[in-house]
């Protein structure tokens, strides 16, 4: 007898369900941190080799394709901040009931949002005061 | 590891379309995963359009409508038709469900209906249960104590503590839950799953038990216990309102409360 399939599992489960979309967010946005954190290793690396590099780092971020990058890593940070405090809660065994987790789904969603938005403009208003 | 792509022999390929009878009112579109083992074909997708009004309401009706008026080869497990033996779970519209408890009131006109998720097909829409099985056996799900029961009666317990098991206790093993956890999907070799983790800590939690150490001791690894990750697809799915995710974190809890 030929060997069984594998019943479909990614193509055919539904993935905007408030559970997966949560999980797999908090899973993109701590890969995204990951790799932005390459971006601060190299300002803090020009900074310790001297005004030289530092200045040399404070031109290349200045390029808006960097700046855009620090925009969409802002709102990364909001996400996996506000997912995390949500596990967290979690572990402690609290909030796991189907409507509990439903409603922390789009608290989480709405309260980045709110965090993004609010950093968002504290960063403009430094920048441009 | 995580194998995203289903293998060659799992592609789905193809599918018949039956069409809906003359004079239908309350047409709706039934597509259903398809295996047959011994053509040593692919599996493929069939559509049956089918009158609603032919046949009754829930999702289990209308799969033996159409194994009794359309294809006698369409093959699914069932038993009970009323949620309580578990064997009609099956991938409704890209949720894990019981068929015959759930409405096509609650479907609209595409149904879409597969086994459940990342098993092994024996054939059509069911699957290869016997490893979920085996990791319900490896909790070791009976009562095991020393101290003998007493010679006139039972082994009491108190209200408050029957209360404890009495939710957990309610699993019907239908696996909605285990096969809803990506989790599972990726490493269901080594971890045991929201069913088989639930069905452990019903046993730790329960007064009369007398090896918790023991139970807590073979959970305490990191693929069996620690892949849970704290999806809440179980908890999402699961068709007798248990909740596997609570059960996981209280025995997560529990392991780390002994080490103080």
């Amino acid at each position: 007898m030929a060997e069984r399939p594998l019943s479909p599992h990614l193509s055919v489960y539904r993935m905007h369900r408030y559970t997966l979309l949560t999980s797999i967010l908090n899973r993109v946005t701590g890969l995204a941190l990951a790799a932005g954190l390459i971006l601060l290793i190299y300002w803090l690396m020009a900074a310790a080799s001297g005004p030289g590099a530092y200045a040399q780092a404070e031109s290349v971020f200045a390029l808006w394709i960097f700046k855009a990058i620090f925009l969409v890593l802002l709102a990364v940070f909001s996400y996996h901040l506000c997912a995390g405090v949500r596990h967290l809660v979690w572990d402690t065994g609290s909030g796991l009931e189907r409507a509990q987790s439903r409603a922390s789904a789009y608290l989480v969603l709405g309260a980045s949002a709110v965090l993004f938005v609010g950093l968002a403009c504290w960063l403009l208003i430094r920048v441009l005061a | 590891m995580a194998e995203f792509r289903l293998p060659a022999n799992s592609r789905i390929v193809g599918g018949v379309t039956h069409k809906a009878p003359q004079g239908a009112r309350d047409v709706r579109t039934v597509h259903i995963y398809r295996f047959d083992p011994d053509s040593g074909e692919n599996p493929r997708v069939d559509t049956f359009e089918l009158d609603a009004a032919e046949c009754g309401q829930m999702v289990l009706d209308v799969l033996i409508r159409i194994k009794d008026s359309r294809d006698a080869s369409l093959t699914f497990r069932r038993s009970c038709r009323e949620g309580i033996c578990g064997s009609c779970a099956m991938n409704i519209n890209g949720v894990n469900r019981l068929a015959c408890i759930t409405s096509l009131r609650d479907l609209g006109p595409q149904i879409r209906i597969y086994p459940l998720p990342h098993m092994p097909v024996v054939k059509d829409l069911v699957p290869d249960l016997t490893t979920f099985y085996a990791q319900y056996a490896s909790v070791k799900p009976w009562l095991m104590a020393q101290t003998p029961a007493p010679p006139d009666g039972e082994r009491l317990q108190s209200k408050a503590e029957q209360e404890q098991i009495d939710r957990p206790a309610a699993c019907i093993l239908c696996a909605c839950c285990s096969t809803a956890c990506p989790s599972y999907w990726w490493n269901s070799d080594r971890y045991l799953g929201p069913a088989a983790l639930l069905a452990a800590y019903r046993w730790i939690i329960d007064s009369r038990d007398e090896a918790t150490g023991e139970r807590l001791d073979a959970l305490e690894d990191p693929f069996r216990l620690y892949r849970c990750h704290t999806i809440m697809n179980c908890t999402d799915v699961c068709p007798k309102d248990l909740n596997p995710a609570k059960a996981i974190a209280e025995i997560k809890k529990m392991l780390v409360q002994r080490q103080s």
